[in-house]
């Protein structure tokens, strides 16, 4: 499954994977937090209602790139924080790399003209 | 895998703490609609909850996703979601749905129809209360080469009082009556049984009582009726039992009725093996127990004691075995002549002559629901490519791989149900038209019929079919990525390569299972044309033949027994169109009696005793059955007239106890040397003649004038020997005005004589070799579906290949290529597939036909013009299948085809 799956395939599926991997790399958040930078980072990206945040979130967490815990927010409500695992790290930095190499054979071919 | 390992523990963990989780949903949501109306509110939106609520989205339809994301199972509502949607998509293609449908139903109903078979002749309970105990048990004299018997009248006595291993033991015996008084006399199958048999069986009767210990003894004339005797001739009237009944025109006063659905004996057994419509006590007369070694008639069924296995009691009998023989005269015993007792289940008894045959079809129609498989999933993989945009759509909306493997068997099990459903209804028309002769011949057909078993098969496959096909097309869609399919280019085919691999892949399997079906048909049908033009050893044709047993009570004389047969011979003779007419004991494919002779001259050491079957005749038998003389001649008139202790004797017979020598002149005699019986000459010797299913070897075998049975075995009737009455009669023109007539003629001669049905040889015949025939057919059909579904497989995909390629031939033809060159293209790629289908299939075939040599008839597995023909064959209907595709593809209109891109 994962270690053997075509590298450049992940690499479109799922830009909502990689915004969430990319936020969380700056340290713990909520979802709401999560949310919100994305919301800044890249308005397109969550012209779709925000609910449906939660089950990319979810299955990240499933499949062990994000850990998660409870804990009181900043105005005294329970909330669900996500962070990096390990593996949530090591896959953000293969897709930046891999987005990287494709982004500059790009740029050498618009180049050469 | 560690993310997969990593999702599955996570689950199972929520599952344990499902109301902790369901909490932990319901907080995170409210937490974000709540910081949401909160951000709002401080920046002065007017509705702020409202608002927040509706950028969010369904929270409960975001929450029942998440739920559905950690759930490890299906919930059932995600299970009705996905089968109303695959209703729906299926509705939207109904051509496609149809044709699946169809197929699935095709190859299920002909798998459903098989099992049905199976599961009435093999599987079915007997209907007996612990049936697995009951035993059929043999006589053999390995020594004289004799083997399996029923049991001899002091043998079984013998038997019953020595045996421990079993809780009873039961013997019985087939013995036609003529069942008159009141209405028209009727002939009717009866049995002779022990009193203990209705204990071994386990069922009593339904009215009345059956026998007890001790009836069976003579002078007891005591009956019970079958159920469906007592329906059809005395109208269900309870007041029959206590009543007299005639059965050779003797009373015999009713004393029970059995149960409804009690069949007793069963038919598969080579001896009494004909269910009856009455039983009587089983008497042993002083007569019967004179000698030992003859009258091996008496069929023995045995229930085990409760812990006793088949082997313990096996052992028992090897021990019981030369206690019996040391009751045999010393002369006998030395002879060679002792017996060996054997022992085998009874449901082997009945029907494991036909375990080998059957399980071989089951396998071959299996194969034809594979064949079937293959092609429906052939179609869906050429309709996912028409949905790659629908996947994906799914796949970026977040759809895991689990869900869209959900989907398609939703699908998959909508098509399959309908299939199943399809497939019952057919084999149930299948079933309603079983032929009737086989169910005449094979065991346990009269039962054919869709139980729950069968219904539980049927379903099984189904869901097995779903699943197969439905998960075919799984690992060519993970590949795709949902941006490369939002595009809309189709030249692209880097995933599409791969789908179409597969598919020719299925393609090749399908011929190749074509192919070893078509092999298996060859074989079988090359057997089968084998065995029917074996040389029968007799001439059937124009041959008509009756059957009539003389009733003891009217006929309790030699004198008025030969009298009768004298009247009948003379009288069927006078027939027009009748060239002669005889009658004998039996007729050639059945046996009635087994004896031992010995020969004249031969010392002591060579005198071992041999054992022949026996046919008494009287009139022109041999000529009227167009048997064939070897030497000497046949039986003269005056030795029909009077006893010139002469005897007639077949090629084996000859071979066996005379090799080398002339036979005709030589002296043989019933029985050892110092016996009573007086010395036989041979007269003559008579080619070889079937005496039971064709392909059988023949057998020993001895004709004596009927006048040469002693008188002392019919005077005073002590039981049915000799009064069985077979004719048959050589004539010309048209045999059934003339079975009008024989009948005739017989009811002149007796008025109240019942006459079994008069059927010609031919019939005769034919209903012998009827499970080769029902085999060989069975195989034929399945081969030819096989065939049908490969090719519609082929041309289907084949098609699809041409659609496809539609530019690129457009192109071609364009720059001047022809027509022929552009067919050349299309039928070489079905040709390729064709021919590599062809080689996996024959050297498959090879294999698996070594499997069946043993059921085949002097054919060889390999039989050189089977498999030459089978490739001409698959290549010429595969050639229909390529053609028409490639016939297609050159109506392209290159320019048109080119715009459309």
């Amino acid at each position: 499954m994962g270690a053997d799956r075509d590298k450049s395939a992940d690499l479109v599926q799922g830009t909502l994977e990689l915004l969430i991997l990319r936020t969380l790399a700056t340290g713990e958040k909520h979802g709401y937090e999560i949310a919100e930078w994305i919301h800044t980072a890249s308005a397109e990206a969550l012209s779709v209602e925000e609910g449906a945040l939660y089950p990319a979130l979810h299955r990240l967490e499933l499949r062990g790139l994000l850990a998660s815990g409870w804990d009181v927010s900043a105005n005294n409500r329970r909330a669900k924080y996500y962070r990096l695992t390990p593996s949530g790290r090591k896959r953000l930095k293969d897709v930046t790399e891999s987005l990287r190499r494709s982004s500059s054979a790009i740029n050498r071919v618009l180049e050469a003209t | 895998m560690a993310e997969w390992l990593s999702s599955l523990r996570q689950r199972l963990n929520a599952l344990l703490r499902r109301r902790q989780l369901e909490q932990d949903l319901h907080d995170e949501l409210a937490f974000h609609v709540a910081m949401r109306e909160e951000q709002l509110r401080t920046s002065g939106a007017i509705d702020a909850h409202a608002a927040a609520r509706r950028r969010f989205g369904s929270v409960s339809r975001v929450r029942e996703d998440l739920r559905e994301t950690w759930a490890i199972a299906p919930s059932v509502t995600s299970l009705v979601r996905d089968l109303r949607y695959a209703a729906r998509t299926l509705r939207h293609s109904p051509a496609f749905a149809a044709v699946i449908i169809l197929t699935l139903g095709l190859g299920i109903g002909a798998n459903t129809a098989f099992f049905s078979v199976v599961n009435a002749v093999l599987i079915r309970p007997l209907g007996y209360p612990d049936a697995e105990r009951l035993v059929l048990l043999e006589e053999g004299f390995p020594q004289a080469r004799i083997e399996r018997l029923p049991f001899s009248p002091l043998d079984f006595e013998d038997f019953r009082v020595y045996q421990q291993s079993f809780e009873d033991v039961a013997a019985y015996r087939n013995v036609p009556f003529e069942l008159s008084g009141g209405r028209t006399p009727e002939r009717i199958m009866g049995a002779k049984v022990s009193p203990e048999l209705f204990r071994v069986l386990g069922t009593g009767s339904a009215i009345g009582r059956v026998f007890s210990a001790g009836e069976d003894r003579p002078g007891v004339n005591v009956a019970i009726l079958s159920w469906g005797l007592w329906q059809s001739r005395y109208a269900a009237a309870p007041s029959i039992v206590g009543q007299s009944i005639h059965l050779d025109r003797q009373p015999y006063i009713v004393i029970g009725i059995m149960p409804a659905g009690f069949v007793f004996p069963r038919r598969g057994p080579l001896f009494n093996g004909e269910p009856v419509a009455l039983w009587v006590p089983i008497a042993f007369t002083d007569r019967e127990r004179v000698e030992r070694g003859t009258l091996h008639a008496n069929s023995v069924i045995g229930k085990l004691k409760a812990g006793v296995s088949l082997s313990e009691a096996r052992a028992e009998l090897d021990l019981l075995s030369p206690r019996i023989a040391a009751n045999y005269p010393p002369a006998v015993r030395n002879a060679g002549f002792a017996p060996k007792l054997f022992a085998l289940p009874f449901r082997e008894g009945i029907s494991g002559r036909y375990q080998a045959p059957l399980l071989m079809l089951l396998a071959a129609v299996g194969l034809v629901l594979l064949v079937a498989c293959a092609n429906v999933a052939n179609l869906i993989l050429s309709r996912t490519a028409g949905r790659t945009r629908e996947f994906a759509v799914r796949a970026a909306l977040g759809a895991r791989r689990a869900q869209v493997v959900q989907l398609l068997l939703c699908e998959a099990l909508l098509l399959s149900a309908a299939g199943g459903a399809l497939g019952v209804a057919l084999a149930y028309g299948t079933i309603k038209t079983a032929p009737a002769v086989l169910t005449r011949t094979v065991p346990g057909l009269e039962h054919l019929a869709l139980d729950f078993r069968v219904l539980a098969f049927t379903a099984a496959v189904s869901l097995a079919t779903a699943f197969i096909f439905a998960l075919v097309p799984v690992p060519t869609l993970d590949r795709r990525t949902p941006v490369d399919s939002l595009r809309d280019d189709s030249s692209r085919a880097t995933s599409g390569v791969r789908k179409v691999q597969v598919q020719r892949g299925l393609v090749v399997l399908t011929v190749s299972l074509a192919c070893v079906l078509l092999v298996g048909a060859g074989l079988f049908i090359r057997s089968f044309a084998t065995l029917v033009a074996t040389d029968t050893g007799f001439r059937p044709a124009q041959v008509l033949t009756a059957s009539m047993t003389l009733p003891r009570a009217f006929y309790a004389t030699a004198s008025s027994v030969r009298t009768f047969h004298e009247s009948l011979v003379r009288g069927l003779s006078n027939l027009p169109g009748v060239r002669t007419a005889s009658i004998a004991t039996d007729l050639p494919l059945t046996i009635y009696e087994v004896r031992a002779f010995t020969t004249e001259g031969l010392n002591v050491l060579n005198g071992a005793r041999h054992t022949t079957t026996l046919t008494w005749v009287h009139g022109p038998y041999f000529e009227t059955l167009g048997m064939t003389l070897d030497r000497g001649r046949f039986f003269a008139a005056g030795e029909h007239a009077q006893n010139r202790s002469v005897v007639i004797v077949n090629e084996k017979l000859a071979a066996l106890a005379w090799p080398g020598e002339d036979p005709i002149g030589k002296r043989l005699k019933w029985g050892a040397a110092g016996g009573q019986a007086p010395w036989l000459t041979v007269v003559g010797v008579i080619r070889n003649v079937a005496d039971g299913p064709l392909g059988e070897e023949r057998r020993i075998h001895a004709y004596e004038p009927f006048r040469q049975l002693p008188d002392f075995f019919l005077d005073g009737a002590p039981n049915q020997f000799g009064r069985d009455v077979k004719a048959a009669i050589l004539a010309d023109g048209d045999l059934r005005a003339l079975a009008v007539l024989v009948r005739r003629e017989i009811s002149k001669l007796d008025r109240q004589l019942a006459v079994d049905s008069i059927r010609t040889m031919d019939d005769h015949v034919s209903e012998v070799v009827a499970p080769q025939r029902f085999v060989a057919l069975l195989v034929g059909v399945f081969a030819a579906m096989a065939l049908l579904l490969a090719s519609v497989g082929l041309y289907g995909l084949l098609a699809y290949t041409t659609a496809q390629r539609r530019k690129e031939i457009a192109v071609r033809m364009a720059l001047g290529a022809e027509r022929p060159t552009v067919m050349r293209m299309v039928i070489g790629e079905g040709a390729r597939l064709v021919g590599a289908g062809l080689l996996i299939g024959l050297l498959g075939a090879l294999a698996v036909s070594r499997l069946v040599a043993s059921l085949l008839y002097q054919t060889g597995s390999f039989d050189p013009l089977v498999f030459a023909i089978v490739p001409g064959v698959l290549g010429s209907v595969t050639f229909l299948a390529c053609a028409l595709p490639a016939w297609h593809a050159t109506r392209v209109e290159p320019v048109s085809a080119l715009r459309t891109e």
